[in-house]
């Protein structure tokens, strides 16, 4: 697929060494799932630090570790069967809350920082959300449908990285349901009273 | 030739792949201590790294199958597979969700359609030219993630691209590194 909208160098970087944080790392692994350019820039990150594993001094094992991982392989290799649903059904999601007529909210059950929110959301065709300030970094991939605000066209399979001063207003396209997938850091500052109320709803 | 003194590590994964625990023991002897160190500099505590290396080569054992050498090197198998290890935990376990699976990697599935696995072809070709084009400083900046001891804040901060607030950004989101493990404890 040919996207218009792909993360940093160094965003690659970070995700293919595997420094991002969990729900960062979730939602540029969704964009580079979908990317065949992205895949190939960490492909080959993956081979330099597969070549930088390699050169790492060794670390001192536990007496037995051997022994005991021996114990737990079976007879022969018999790898677990591969999940090839599509990303958002294999996401593990918390119970869906409705925020506002149209546009439902559900947390991503994964282990991230307290001060973090990672989520998907769901707005109706048509929708204009909420205009809202961001207060930490932002990171979005595009799940299913599309949306347009003041950066752009954001299709299926697009990443958006927010700035602490982006002030956006995103609006959804007509047709189809945009399902996105966030990973927030710190609250988001929506403008308005019908923003304020559902980003409160939502708590995610 | 001798060739008991050139048994390679792609060697060994194909004999792993067939069920032969020897070579799965002198596999552990050169990689489970690599990716310990691995684990450990990405702010692992001991115990949790010991585990987990330890839970990767248990994968790398029940994913040798689908190890070809003509698409993958094996340190690069390796590598995914402990890097796949600690996410999956971090997670804990519930999906195996973020990062590049390994069967995109290597593996080409009976279920896979003509027209897919033609195009996993053309992403390995690819792969190889943009490793041989990758910038210097991408490539010093994955060995410093893996040889400096340094938080990734540090390194992120270092990558003195001209992408602006793009750097603070990645400052923060990469800051947290920590706070991960303190709650995983």
């Amino acid at each position: 697929m040919t996207l218009c909208h792909h993360p940093a160098d160094e965003v690659l970087v970070s995700y293919a060494v595997g420094a991002l944080e969990s729900g960062f790392g979730l939602v540029v692994g969704a964009h580079v799932g979908a990317c065949t350019q992205c895949r190939v820039k960490v492909g080959a990150l993956e081979e330099v630090s597969g070549g930088s594993l390699s050169d790492l001094p060794d670390a001192s094992l536990g007496a037995g570790a051997l022994q005991r991982t021996m114990a737990r392989l079976g007879r022969v290799p018999a790898p677990a069967a591969i999940d090839r649903r599509p990303l958002l059904e294999r996401l593990p999601l918390r119970p869906r809350r409705w925020v506002a007529p149209g546009v439902w909210v559900a947390a991503v059950d994964t282990p991230h920082s307290r001060d973090n929110r990672v989520y998907v959301l769901s707005a109706k065709p048509g929708m204009s959300t909420a205009r809202h300030r961001h207060s930490g970094a932002e990171f979005c991939t595009v799940l299913k449908g599309a949306y347009r605000d003041e950066v752009g066209l954001f299709r299926a399979g697009d990443f958006a990285a927010a700035e602490h001063d982006l002030e956006h207003l995103p609006v959804v396209l007509p047709g189809e349901e945009c399902v996105c997938l966030f990973a927030t850091e710190g609250r988001l500052k929506p403008r308005g009273l019908m923003g304020r109320i559902a980003f409160a709803l939502a708590d995610v | 030739m001798n060739s008991r003194a050139e048994t390679t590590d792609d060697d060994l994964l194909i004999r792993i792949a067939g069920g032969d625990r020897e070579a799965f023991a002198l596999l552990f002897a050169k990689f489970a201590p690599k990716v310990k160190s691995y684990l450990l500099r990405l702010g692992a505590p001991g115990a949790v790294a010991e585990d987990l290396a330890q839970d990767a080569m248990v994968s790398l054992w029940r994913r040798a199958a689908s190890f070809d050498p003509k698409k993958a090197k094996a340190s690069t198998w390796v590598y995914v597979i402990a890097r796949n290890a600690w996410i999956d935990r971090l997670r804990r376990e519930k999906v195996q969700l973020a990062y590049r699976d390994l069967t995109d990697m290597s593996e080409a599935s009976g279920e896979e359609a003509p027209d897919a696995a033609v195009a996993r072809e053309q992403e390995e070709t690819r792969i190889a030219a943009a490793l041989e084009n990758l910038p210097d400083e991408q490539r010093q900046v994955v060995r410093l993630a893996f040889f400096e001891d340094r938080p990734h804040s540090e390194i992120a901060e270092r990558l003195s691209l001209p992408l602006g607030t793009v750097k603070s950004r990645m400052r923060l989101a990469l800051a947290k590194l920590k706070v991960q493990w303190e709650q995983y404890r």
